[in-house]
């Protein structure tokens, strides 16, 4: 009896011995060609056209739907950006535009499959496209800045070739395709759920996929995680061939020092919303890659409602715009991690170029600031309230601090508020704060584009609540502006409109810090400020 | 009829008895619940912010967009048809949807809940573990050197918020000496989950006989359990001293010791068994105020309970699950008095619930 | 029986040293509180952002923040403004709860069962999430966090007023009010409301430390005062942010000042619990 037991257990000690010899290297292979991606908000609808969807989600929607077309990306300061003015094919294989403008033909991929295996046609891309200008979806606003606003626009030639119609050239149709909405679904199979309340699917799209993505939802759990594994027949990328990570984990980790520990350890790979202090002495680690681009579609203001007393008075915004302490702000809040839109000298007070935004000429002087005041009737000064939201406390915080400060004393006294998200939000919305910051970001950034939708009209974004009638015919009129050298002067005037007027005071574009793991390859910032999972590879 | 059937009847009809009192107790304590769904929602539709504003945040959200999601939400219709609706519809077990996670808080709380009981059960596991022997350590020596030492000790966990404590915790154990894992939730996103039965991982790896796991789940309860454990010792501990002092000074227990019992078996078998219905009591209570209160640690360790859910949602003003999680914990507090009062009863057939 | 009352203190005193330190830290934290504004070194709430995140030197005992600010000086103002969320969040509760409750006791009743149903509901709430909201829901100014922190102690008061008063509305003292002629609302007032007050004064001193860290953890998640005004709770909060950098003092001296706070509210309570009752010692 004895000896067998002792072979017995010999035996299973020599098992157990070569499954640890054998698990050890698969399991260190598996953990390279996975992506463990931690992040402070989380995913919480599989499509992103659905109202409240985050931006993880739009993030996530990148990597499991395909679009018609993609963003090209190219290099800014030697950093990898997304690339506006080069749209390539996604499931289209190639595409003309009519030499009137008007027609936009795209040739679909024949290999192209859904992840089901179906092919995809051009009925679901209609079906698709379709959806997104007719349900009730977020898609329908952003497209409609497309001139895509109606399904008639959108026609089937034949199931490999299918054609938009624009009512007239509009640059920004092409562009809009390559957005976050217009994802490409499996028609047939969206349809097989859709009810007669819920014609689109919008239900049963919020929580399953019908794409043709990079990646295959392996695991959801909203607010918690998801996990997602390379779709293998995938070869839409700028290489032709599969994603290169076999396995994403996108994790939420509310709190942002230990996301800071998580990727300084080593056990996260990629964390792109750190507090600017933890990336600042990261990067003086120098363990990890830290590539930081300026968010270049995205601005911070600190605005005036121009139709609240007393800041509907041109020299008061004027005034505070030369007493805010910019460069302390800039320093101590953001850790000067972004790009200054402030200390700019401009030539014969005419600003130099017509992009959006441009550094301003201002910078603190009292001095002048003060007769500002004077000169507004408000040499004492006045008392305001300046609001921040909560999710931006770590630099809106001692920004707030400082503006209090510095304000004092030219005797304008801040009351400082820090609002809850969604209070923050439903007060701009009601045009209800006097005097806040709170930032922008254009998917699309032009300089019409933003013009248009951030300085005009009675809506959420429109800050500072300006209607300047001079400005609006001019933005309106360069959306459609065909000729180079028109368009920029349009530029220039809008951006010396914005100076004089001084509806609102942009202060910086922050960077976005990407933390990653020296091994991570191919990080690319991309329009819609997260990470477009499928740029990435291990080296 | 021998005296055994005796016993056995009268033991059958006290906890009849206690079984009637425990029904009368939950029937009344109904309409506190329905008092607290009702307020709920008022203080939920007091809250300046508008979520249908927040939640359309996307680049180019319109108007529209916001009045979607007003529809969707039901916040189009006027309040006290609002209420009317959401008590018809938790009278049917719906309580609503997350804007925030997409899903029906139903879902969301029940995929939750046992995340939070688990850390809780635990950390009251922790804390009564340590806070018992504290106690009846200081009450054996009443105003020794000892006694001193643990009252200071209690103190000194009390004093610390849990939300620094869970910080420092992290920051020493995980960061600085790489003992703990990663404080990214209840298992290292490695390990795969076993097969959900109960929804406690510790007992759902036990189940699939899966050690390792197990083992991994436990090193990321400890941390978040330690934390929140800190801050109930001293309650447990004080109760478990007084009433050790009572009963030591009890006439059996001097009996006990006048006839020469040992001294370990007086204090265990015969002071600490007495003694032991109010630390009972008090452990009820702790618990369900930690269930509700350990927000901070769910935050801090990203653990996928059911209180950092309704912190996030109170913030971006998501009615449903605040609503809802205030409903779940009202109701568990109302469970959890109901067991301690029959676990009462049947221990001591003398107290009466009412 | 003054002189007794306080040979029995210094008895006391002397079975629990540790009473007379917390004691002695609490007298320090009230003159700290009072004279805080004169004796700092720096202006609190002066940015100097060249002296920004500074460990702690000669120069700034413990170390400066994000603004520059010196953090000594901070902790030192913030004494009186936390002192008083305390003192008043505590008092505002006990005053509500001691007067609510020694009614309800007495009276018994369709009152006490009202108001009892109503504690009920109170209880069955996750308090902190309540708190959260109202001051969500009220904006977060400190009066609001104040009301917020006495309406969840509220509850606690009552339930102990009214355990209180129920055990004495028919002791012989009471009845001898009674038939002398006394009207119910000064049986309670005068006689059955003083009796009580010595126990729940304890019940208070243990509250003063919870109600520190109440405001610290609202603070936590961005529901404390407003910036820039210097407070324990939300200098932790927001040194907090910085212990993954190394910055230990932005989170370590607030603490230290938190928890010295609690300490010793906390150890008086229990000491002043000794000297009421001795029985009642645990």
């Amino acid at each position: 009896m004895q000896p067998t037991s002792f072979k017995t257990m010999f035996r299973a000690t020599a098992v157990l011995a070569l499954l640890l010899a054998a698990t050890g290297p698969l399991q260190a292979q598996t953990r390279a060609e996975t992506l463990r991606y931690v992040t402070g908000a989380s995913v919480n609808t599989l499509d992103p056209n659905i109202p409240g969807a985050t931006r993880e989600s739009f993030a996530l929607s990148l990597s499991t739907y395909d679009r018609l077309v993609s963003f090209g990306r190219k290099q800014l300061n030697g950093k990898w950006v997304f690339d506006l003015d080069k749209i390539t094919g996604e499931l289209a294989e190639s595409f003309d535009v009519s030499p009137d403008g008007l027609k936009i033909t795209f040739r679909l991929r024949k290999d192209a499959k859904f992840q089901d295996g179906s092919p995809v046609t051009a009925e679901d891309v209609k079906w698709s496209l379709d959806r997104a200008v007719t349900a009730p979806v977020l898609g329908k606003n952003q497209l409609l800045t497309g001139s895509l606003t109606s399904a008639d626009q959108f026609k089937v030639i034949d199931p490999h070739t299918f054609e938009v119609t624009l009512p007239k050239p509009d640059k920004l149709a092409l562009p809009n395709l390559a957005v976050v909405y217009p994802i490409i679904i499996n028609s047939k199979l969206a349809k097989a759920h859709a009810t007669a309340e819920d014609p689109w699917a919008l239900a049963w799209l919020k929580e399953n996929t019908a794409g043709s993505g990079a990646y295959v939802i392996e695991s959801f759990k909203p607010g918690e995680q998801v996990i997602v594994k390379r779709n293998e027949a995938w070869n839409r990328g700028t290489t032709d061939k599969a994603a290169f990570f076999k396995r994403i984990i996108i994790q939420s980790v509310p709190e942002p020092a230990t996301r800071a520990n998580l990727v300084e350890r080593g056990d996260a790979d990629l964390v792109i919303d750190l507090q600017a202090s933890d990336v600042q002495s990261l990067e003086a680690k120098a363990k990890l890659k830290v590539i930081s681009t300026p968010q270049y579609n995205a601005v911070t203001f600190v605005s005036m409602n121009n139709q609240i007393p007393p800041f509907d008075n041109v020299n008061v915004r004027r005034a505070v715009a030369f007493a805010l302490p910019y460069d302390d702000m800039f320093k101590a809040a953001l850790f000067g991690r972004g790009a200054p839109l402030f200390g700019a000298t401009w030539e014969a007070g005419k600003p130099p170029n017509g992009g959006y935004p441009i550094p301003q000429p201002v910078k603190v002087d009292l001095d002048k600031a003060r007769e500002y005041l004077k000169a507004a009737g408000l040499p004492e000064g006045f008392a305001t309230t300046f609001s921040f939201n909560v999710g931006q406390a770590s630099t809106a915080e001692p920004m707030a601090a400082l503006v209090k400060e510095s304000l004092a004393k030219i005797g304008i006294k801040v009351d400082i508020q820090k609002l809850p998200d969604a209070q923050m939000s439903t007060q701009i919305n009601e045009k209800k704060l006097p005097f806040f910051t709170e930032g922008i970001v254009a998917w699309l950034p032009s300089t019409d584009y933003f013009y248009r939708n951030f300085y005009i009209g009675n809506q959420r974004w429109n800050y500072s609540s300006i209607n300047n009638p001079e400005l609006t015919a001019i933005a309106q009129e360069a959306r459609f502006e065909p000729d180079k050298a028109k368009y920029e002067e349009a530029g220039l005037k809008l951006n010396a409109i914005h100076f004089s007027e001084m509806p609102q005071i942009p202060l910086w574009q922050p960077n976005q810090d990407a933390v990653m793991a020296p091994s991570l390859e191919g990080y690319t910032y991309q329009f819609h400020r997260q990470v477009d999972y499928r740029d990435l590879s291990r080296k | 009829m021998n005296q055994q059937q005796v016993i056995g009847r009268t033991v059958r009809g006290t906890l009849g008895a206690t079984m009637a009192r425990a029904g009368r107790r939950f029937l009344s304590s109904l309409p506190a619940l329905f008092g607290v769904l009702v307020f709920t929602f008022l203080l939920m539709r007091v809250l300046p912010g508008d979520p249908a504003v927040f939640f359309a945040s996307g680049p180019n959200a319109s108007k529209e967009d916001v009045e979607l999601i007003r529809k969707q939400m039901g916040l189009d219709k006027s309040m006290p048809e609002q209420l009317a609706l959401y008590l018809y519809d938790v009278g049917r077990g719906n309580l609503g949807r997350s804007m925030m996670t997409g899903q029906s808080v139903t879902k969301d709380l029940r995929e939750r809940l046992p995340a939070s009981l688990e850390l809780t059960f635990t950390a009251l596991l922790i804390a009564l573990v340590s806070a018992i022997p504290l106690g009846v350590l200081a009450a054996l020596k009443p105003g020794s050197i000892i006694d001193h030492g643990v009252r200071l000790f209690c103190a000194l966990g009390v004093c610390v918020p849990t939300f620094v404590s869970g910080l420092l915790l992290i920051y020493v154990f995980y960061y600085l000496l790489g003992l703990a894992p990663d404080p990214t939730g209840r298992v290292d996103v490695f390990t795969s989950l076993p097969p959900s039965r109960t929804g406690f991982l510790m007992i759902d790896f036990l189940l699939a006989g899966d050690i390792e796991g197990w083992w991994a789940a436990l090193k990321q309860l400890i941390l978040p359990a330690m934390s929140m454990a800190l801050f109930v010792i001293a309650p447990l501990a004080r109760i478990t001293r007084a009433s050790m002092l009572v009963s030591l000074g009890s006439d059996f227990v001097r009996t006990a010791r006048s006839v020469g019992l040992s001294r370990r078996h007086v204090v265990v078998t015969y002071a600490l068994r007495n003694a032991i219905l109010p630390v009972i009591t008090i452990a009820g209570i702790v618990f369900s105020t930690m269930l509700g209160a350990n927000v901070l640690v769910e935050k801090v360790f990203s653990w996928p309970g059911v209180a950092s859910y309704a912190l996030d949602a109170l913030l971006s003003s998501d009615y449903a699950p605040v609503q809802g999680f205030v409903l779940l914990m009202a109701s568990l507090f109302v469970l959890v008095n109901l067991t301690v009062d029959v676990c009462y009863g049947i221990a001591d057939p003398r107290v009466s619930i009412e | 029986m003054t002189s007794t009352a306080l040979r029995h203190s210094i008895w006391i005193l002397r079975g629990n040293p540790l009473t007379g330190v917390a004691a002695a830290g609490v007298l320090s934290l009230i003159f700290i509180a009072i004279f805080g504004p004169w004796i700092v070194p720096y202006d609190p709430i002066a940015s100097n952002v060249s002296q920004a995140l500074l460990p702690p030197s000669a120069e700034h005992l413990a170390g400066t923040d994000q603004l520059g600010r010196d953090v000594f000086s901070r902790l030192i103002v913030a004494a009186r403004l936390d002192l008083a969320i305390a003192v008043s969040a505590v008092s505002l509760s006990f005053v509500l709860g001691a007067v609510v409750g020694s009614f309800c006791g007495y009276a018994a009743g369709r009152l006490d069962r009202t108001v009892g149903r109503f504690v009920d509901v109170m209880m069955a709430f996750p308090l902190f999430v309540l708190a959260m909201a109202m001051v969500a829901a009220l904006g977060n100014r400190v009066e609001n966090i104040i009301i917020a922190t006495a309406v969840i102690n509220l509850p606690f008061y009552i339930r102990f007023a009214r355990a209180e008063v129920n055990v004495r509305r028919n002791l012989g003292w009471v009845e001898a009010a009674r038939s002398s002629g006394e009207s119910h609302i000064s049986v309670v007032l005068r006689f059955l409301l003083p009796n009580i007050l010595p126990a729940m004064a304890v019940q208070m001193s243990l509250n003063l430390g919870w109600a520190i860290l109440n405001a610290a953890g609202l603070s936590f998640i961005g529901l404390g005062v407003k910036p820039p005004t210097p407070e324990w709770g939300i200098m932790v909060a927001e040194g907090a942010r910085f212990i993954s950098t190394g910055r230990w003092w932005l989170v370590a001296f607030p603490g230290l000042a938190l928890m010295l706070a609690v300490l010793c509210f906390n150890l008086l309570g229990d000491g002043m619990r000794d000297i009421l009752d001795p029985r009642m010692r645990t």
